[in-house]
């Protein structure tokens, strides 16, 4: 994020993009209503009606997969109509005139057709958000899943840009993430292409100060990303350069990864799987080694929120069983090979760490004591640096020359579209009160109770009743690369033709059915959204009798004793 | 007595402040933190989200002791078998194919960001691959 949580309710504008703040982050969803109180302009995108677009003044309903379309109108608009700021544009920007012939011809009319929202309602959208004097947007996974992603947040970006909300408090724009420490994953650098603080891999400069504190030469090539595994293990022909080994740390592919079928292909036929968790889950069924680290509430550390801030987390109790901590066995299996790293505490991993990333360098954990948080970048270790509420200061961007950079490219529709065999569209969303794969949630009891297996699927009424289904009823899904049962739950909220699906539950897993398609610059699975087809099924009686046996299945599979547990 | 340990909840990127409050090592509530972000307030997850350390085994089990498989079954075994295990067979398919061979994940949930800083500087030093990734994206 740009900006910092706090700032959100202070925004004159928020526009809400394709982010169920409800759902995802009930405390964001806090501040937005705070916003709306203060007297803030509500605009939501997104195509189902959320809890956001209930209270918001404007809602686009747009079809999903056509968020470029949008995005780029919103741009056209703005410009026409003389209401972007020339000043900013011309002091912190670059590619303006390039961006302005791109998007000549996304105007609102051109956009209807592909977003199904009138063209008079994107023309209010755009002169809202260009006039308000402070203007923050705000997106999810909304945007995050489809196959374009990259190129929406550009876009998003850019109207930031076009506009001059950038550089002071309360505007900007924030990705607000789902998992809780997605972000501190990116900033310590498990990612392909940077090293912790988001330092290239392949600047020799950078690469040379990691080589001569770990003592050891270091890779320039940059490596590949998880999504590529399955082809590298299961179509690349040559030895060489094949996936042979795969270290899953804190992860469940084998649930969370779209396309099942294919990732327990790729585990199946994996040499050597290891798996390090809390709880046994799908992954582990195929692991050749399970090593248990111990849980949150068990150790010590530090959490990056998804608005940069720094927070430790704290060990509580003791853990049971004989498990270690996860840095300490990875440290282990080092030094076995070979290459001995031993660290005392998560301390000296931080003070490690902070040595070679400036950006991170003033975080210490003493100033995280004293100030409970920090935002980065925060460079000095001094007191005096309390790091970054919010980016850009003044308009200065972290490119080379300072400037920002505009973004447009053509709308692509998204990668499987509906068809007559597969009629209707199936997203994925998220549900308050689990949490992604559930291992954890599932496991708390008053949270395992708010709902029971096998889950749901959202459907308009209007669909509900050419299919002749019921609230409650089983009823079977289905796409091209596999199938399964859930309940159906009408609901106003959805649009014909679209339906919903949560992705937490393990019986009817939705990523059975969803596309392993990515994103080219992400390599982001486009999980929200798949064509499939829904088939009313006669013998409930049979259904029920099936999804009792899988779950009893799963369950005993990761190792409970069923016959004993009823509580 | 029971004690009070201020934490950053788990469950997602709104970095929510609490306190897990303990009895005879067991956390038996959390209560609000004022924190940056949430400034005493939390929603359900950190309400009643830390009931999975106590094992109630609804869904899935804790794990409590390394495994190995051995002929197609998982077995428990010492964590110095485990490691060395590991070790060796991790070492033998590096000697085989090369360290690009070799992929590792972050965890973009509970282990915390020192755990990830030290994944990605096993790949990078001890296996010499940059085939380090996780989960979501953007
Ligand atoms: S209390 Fe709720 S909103 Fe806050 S971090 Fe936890 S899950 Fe997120």
């Amino acid at each position: 994020m740009s900006m910092g949580i706090p700032e959100i309710e202070n925004a004159k504008l928020l526009f809400i993009f394709g982010y169920n703040g409800a759902d995802s982050h009930p405390i964001v969803a806090r501040r937005i209503i705070k916003a709306k109180q203060k007297g803030a302009k509500l605009i939501v995108v997104d195509p189902r009606i959320t809890e956001s677009a209930r209270i918001a003044d404007m809602h686009l309903q747009l079809k999903g997969g056509s968020n470029m379309a949008l995005v780029q109108a919103i741009g056209n608009v703005i410009i026409n109509e003389g209401l972007a700021d020339q000043k900013f544009i011309e002091d912190h920007t670059n590619g303006y005139e390039e961006y302005k012939e791109f998007v000549k011809k996304y105007t609102p009319e051109y956009a209807e057709p592909i977003c199904h929202v009138p063209a008079e309602q994107i023309r209010e959208a755009a002169r809202a958000y260009a006039k308000a004097e402070t203007s923050m947007i705000l997106y999810g996974m909304g945007v995050c899943q489809f196959a374009q992603a990259v190129d929406v947040v550009k876009g998003l970006a850019s109207l930031a840009l076009l506009t001059g909300n950038f550089g002071g408090p309360n505007m900007g724009i924030g990705p607000v993430r789902g998992q809780n420490n997605v972000q501190g994953a990116c900033d310590m650098g498990a990612l392909p292409n940077c090293y912790s603080g988001y330092q290239s891999v392949t600047d020799d400069a950078v690469r040379e100060k990691f080589e001569k504190a770990w003592g050891v030469k270091l890779s320039n090539k940059v490596g590949i990303p998880l999504t590529h595994v399955p082809h590298r293990v299961l179509e690349e022909k040559d030895e060489k350069k094949k996936i042979h080994a795969y270290y899953i740390f804190g992860e469940d592919p084998a649930q969370s990864d779209p396309d099942l079928n294919e990732i327990r292909e790729t585990l199946d036929k994996l040499d050597f799987v290891i798996m390090q968790d809390i709880f046994m889950n799908k992954t582990g069924l195929h692991a050749d080694v399970i090593l248990p680290s111990t849980a949150w509430g068990e150790h010590d550390g530090i959490y990056s929120a998804c608005d940069r801030g720094f927070a430790r987390i704290r060990k509580a109790i003791e853990p049971k069983g004989d498990v270690k901590t996860d840095w300490e066995i990875i440290s282990l299996i080092s030094t076995a090979m070979g290459y001995p790293m031993h660290y005392n505490n998560t301390q000296e991993i931080w003070d490690e760490m902070r040595s070679l990333t400036p950006s991170f360098h003033g975080a210490t954990y003493e100033k995280l004591e004293a100030l409970g948080s920090i935002q980065w970048p925060c460079r000095d270790e001094s007191m005096e640096d309390k790091g970054t509420p919010y980016l850009f200061t003044g308009g200065k961007f972290s490119h080379p020359d300072g400037r920002g950079k505009f973004f447009a490219t053509e709308w692509r529709p998204p990668c499987e579209v509906e068809s007559p065999e597969y009629p209707y569209s199936l997203s994925t969303v998220r549900e308050v009160g689990h949490y992604s794969v559930r291992t954890m949630t599932g496991n708390c009891r008053a949270l395992a109770n708010l709902e029971d297996e096998p889950g749901w699927i959202q459907m308009s009424p209007e669909d509900c009743d050419k299919l002749n289904v019921k609230e409650g009823e089983l009823i079977r899904v289905f796409s091209r690369r596999g199938s399964l049962m859930t309940r159906v739950l009408p609901t106003e909220r959805v649009k014909p033709g679209a339906t919903y699906m949560t992705y937490q539950w393990w019986v009817g897993a939705c990523n059975e059915l969803t596309t392993p398609y990515l994103d080219p610059v992400s390599n982001t699975p486009e999980s929200k959204y798949c064509a499939i087809n829904l088939e009313k099924i006669n013998d409930q009686a049979w259904a029920e009798q099936c999804i009792k046996d899988s779950y009893e299945s799963i369950r005993k599979n990761m190792g409970i004793d069923t016959a004993k547990k009823e509580v | 007595m029971g004690k009070q340990i201020l934490t950053t909840c788990a469950y997602c990127g709104a970095g929510c402040q609490l306190y897990l409050n303990v009895e005879d090592g067991k956390i038996v509530s959390s209560t609000p933190a004022n924190g940056r972000t949430n400034e005493g307030n939390l929603c359900l997850k950190g309400h009643y989200g830390w009931d999975f350390l106590n094992d109630p085994q609804i869904l899935t089990k804790r794990l409590t002791k390394p495994q190995i498989r051995k002929n197609g079954v998982l077995e428990e075994v010492e964590w110095d078998e485990a490691i060395s295990y590991t070790a060796e067979r991790l070492s033998e398919i590096k000697a085989e194919y090369g360290p690009d061979s070799i992929m590792g994940t972050g965890s973009a949930r509970g282990p915390g960001n020192e755990a990830n800083f030290v994944m990605q500087k096993f790949m990078r030093a001890a296996i010499g691959t940059n085939n380090v990734d996780h989960c979501a994206r953007v």
